[in-house]
């Protein structure tokens, strides 16, 4: 069907892309990332908050301040969300080969559609003041 | 622990003030994002349409050509596009969250800016799903990932368009300069 071929590539020349170890390591990150992100969202577990109008960084959950106006988690969940799914996947590079076939590889673009619901869900107050 | 940037935010800021003001400033990052944005959307376009809707032949109209690209050549690009989008946004997001978000609260812009989150969300999910987008692309010749591939490359792309219309939106509604 694809007299053009566009996709179709000569096998990888680099080492990395040529790993099978990396292929696993890749493959995990993605496929935990969306959940750790959402799990760590959903438990409020900011490696650091920011405070954008004083400029102060404070490791771990910092709660509102009077006077220093509002504080930024998202950074941190993104921080707390790679730290888990970088220890995941460095787990799943000692896994057997055997284990980390049986992994259906389309999840990894399923979970981010199916956790969508969960993100609309946690911005609820935003719909709820919108409606009022 | 606490770390202060406040001195160092202040120092940076002066330092441009007397070239251009601090409005022109962020304006000119909003902008280089902009950019960064409209490179990774192109490339993501190309890309997505060159799996979904393969070219039968390279050569044809305009459609054609734009599905007909050598597809796996824009992983890298799009990897390193969608980080320096995301470093860029992430920066002008902390002026953003005070001199952007409180004004529109204040005027009951209340889905512009649950929008607004929402893309943040995603901007954080698509940057966790490069390293497989990339490895699969990058091992295009393995049969045994083309349906990973193409929906990998579907989703950031949807993402994409969504981050960017929301953008748009968004500085529609209130940019830097308003």
């Amino acid at each position: 069907m694809t007299a053009a071929a566009p996709s179709r590539t000569a096998p990888p020349t680099s080492s990395l892309a040529a790993s099978r170890r990396f292929g696993t390591f890749a493959t995990t990150f993605s496929l935990c990332g969306p959940i750790a992100y959402c799990l760590v969202q959903y438990f409020n577990l900011p490696l650091l908050t920011y405070w954008p109008a004083t400029g102060r960084l404070v490791f771990g959950y910092d709660g509102g301040r009077s006077g220093e106006g509002p504080n930024m988690l998202w950074y941190g969940w993104i921080l707390t969300a790679i730290l888990i799914v970088t220890g995941l996947s460095l787990l799943a590079t000692m896994l057997p080969e055997r284990i980390i076939r049986k992994i259906p590889l389309a999840l990894i673009w399923i979970l981010p559609i199916l956790v969508i619901p969960y993100i609309v869900y946690s911005l609820m107050p935003w719909w709820i003041m919108a409606a009022k | 622990m606490a770390l202060d940037f406040a001195g160092e935010s202040e120092a940076r800021e002066d330092a441009v003030a007397g070239l251009i003001s601090t409005n022109t400033f962020w304006t000119l990052w909003l902008f280089v994002h902009l950019m960064l944005a409209v490179g990774l959307l192109g490339a993501l376009t190309h890309q997505a349409m060159a799996v979904a809707l393969p070219a039968r032949r390279a050569a044809g109209g305009i459609v054609s050509r734009f599905r007909a690209v050598p597809a796996a050549g824009y992983a890298s690009a799009v990897c390193v596009l969608w980080l320096l989008t995301f470093i860029v946004g992430s920066y002008i997001y902390t002026k953003y969250r005070v001199q952007i978000r409180i004004p529109l609260e204040a005027a009951h812009y209340y889905k512009t800016g649950g929008f607004f989150d929402f893309k943040e969300h995603v901007a954080a999910m698509g940057l966790l799903l490069l390293p497989a987008y990339w490895y699969f692309w990058k091992n295009a010749h393995n049969p045994d990932y083309d349906n990973a591939r193409t929906g990998v490359t579907l989703v950031l792309a949807a993402m994409c368009w969504f981050m960017f219309i929301v953008g748009h939106v968004l500085n529609n509604a209130r940019g830097f300069a308003s």
